[in-house]
């Protein structure tokens, strides 16, 4: 065969594309396009784990010290929060912190990926 | 006739949240991502996983595709990089040098036997190294746009031309090879 180069040409963009793997369109939109939403937001997952978290938490102080811990736990926590939040220094690194949080969450809503020449690449036209 | 919609509409609808749009375009380019990623990793599961990390990946990031350029010229990039990436595991994991071919096919004689002019040109492609085989299969892919080929591989448009023109005479010569094997 010996094909000049129009005929190549030719050749080569009559060749057929190979046929994908049957079910490959489907998994990449339900991977992508129509991927379902969860049933649970981030957030809604980490108010239950907290919640959860808060009930073992109660349930063990309720059986060991059958309340009396409970209670004291409690009382010690709520004059740690009275005391640190009635300084004013605390509740000012406090809004520092919530304001800084709030600016970052601005600049954070998508992660782009950049797609730059892959180095393999280069090397293998070496 | 209604027209087709183009790659760049269909990005910017995706991005206001129409699932559909991104489905058209995943329609527009599977199979010729899928033909770039087999033709590349000569595996059909590496290449099935492939194309789908390359649709994701470009799911993912569709805010950085720059409105005015070609939709076919980023995802093949995207696509190219994903199999350089199972390549470059290959050769970590292979215990010895891998030859130019990923996988080792029978040589012109053995493939010449009762083949059509398509598959024929089909065993000639899979016998080239893999820098040639890849540009030959963007040159079908995208025809003769130089520029875009240089951009999916990141190369200067020189070296793609020199390797077009390379892997064209290998091309012509396991051809040929072939033809005598069958004659």
């Amino acid at each position: 065969m010996n094909m000049d180069d129009n005929a190549l040409d030719q050749a080569l963009f009559a060749l057929p594309l190979e046929e994908p793997p049957a079910g490959l369109r489907a998994s990449i939109l339900l991977a992508t396009a129509y991927r379902p939403s969860p049933a649970f937001s981030f957030l809604e997952l980490a108010l239950l784990g907290a919640l959860g978290a808060v009930g073992i938490w109660l349930f063990v102080l309720l059986a060991l010290g059958g309340g009396t811990l409970f209670f004291h736990t409690l009382q010690t926590i709520g004059a740690f929060a009275s005391r640190a939040l009635s300084s004013p220094a605390t509740l000012a690194w406090l809004a520092a912190g919530g304001a800084t949080a709030l600016w970052l969450s601005l600049f954070t809503g998508s992660q782009p990926l950049v797609v730059a020449p892959h180095r393999s690449g280069r090397r293998a036209s070496r | 006739m209604k027209a087709e919609p183009e790659d760049g509409n269909l990005v910017a609808l995706t991005l206001r949240g129409n699932p559909e749009a991104f489905a058209t375009l995943v329609e527009r380019y599977d199979r010729a991502v899928y033909h770039l990623a087999y033709r590349t990793l000569h595996d059909v599961e590496e290449a099935r996983d492939a194309t789908q990390e390359a649709f994701f990946k470009a799911f993912r990031s569709l805010r950085t595709f720059k409105p005015g350029s070609k939709f076919s010229t980023w995802i093949f990039a995207i696509a190219y990089h994903a199999c350089c990436d199972r390549l470059n595991r290959r050769k970590r994991y292979a215990s010895e040098e891998l030859p130019e071919r990923a996988d080792p096919a029978p040589g012109p004689e053995q493939q010449a036997i009762a083949l059509d002019q398509a598959a024929r040109l089909r065993a000639a492609i899979d016998a080239l190294p893999e820098k040639y085989r890849t540009v030959i299969t963007l040159f079908h892919l995208q025809g003769k746009q130089y520029d875009e080929i240089a951009n999916v591989l990141g190369l200067p448009m020189g070296t793609v031309k020199t390797h077009l023109f390379r892997a064209k005479e290998q091309l012509r010569r396991l051809l040929g090879e072939m033809e005598v094997t069958e004659s």
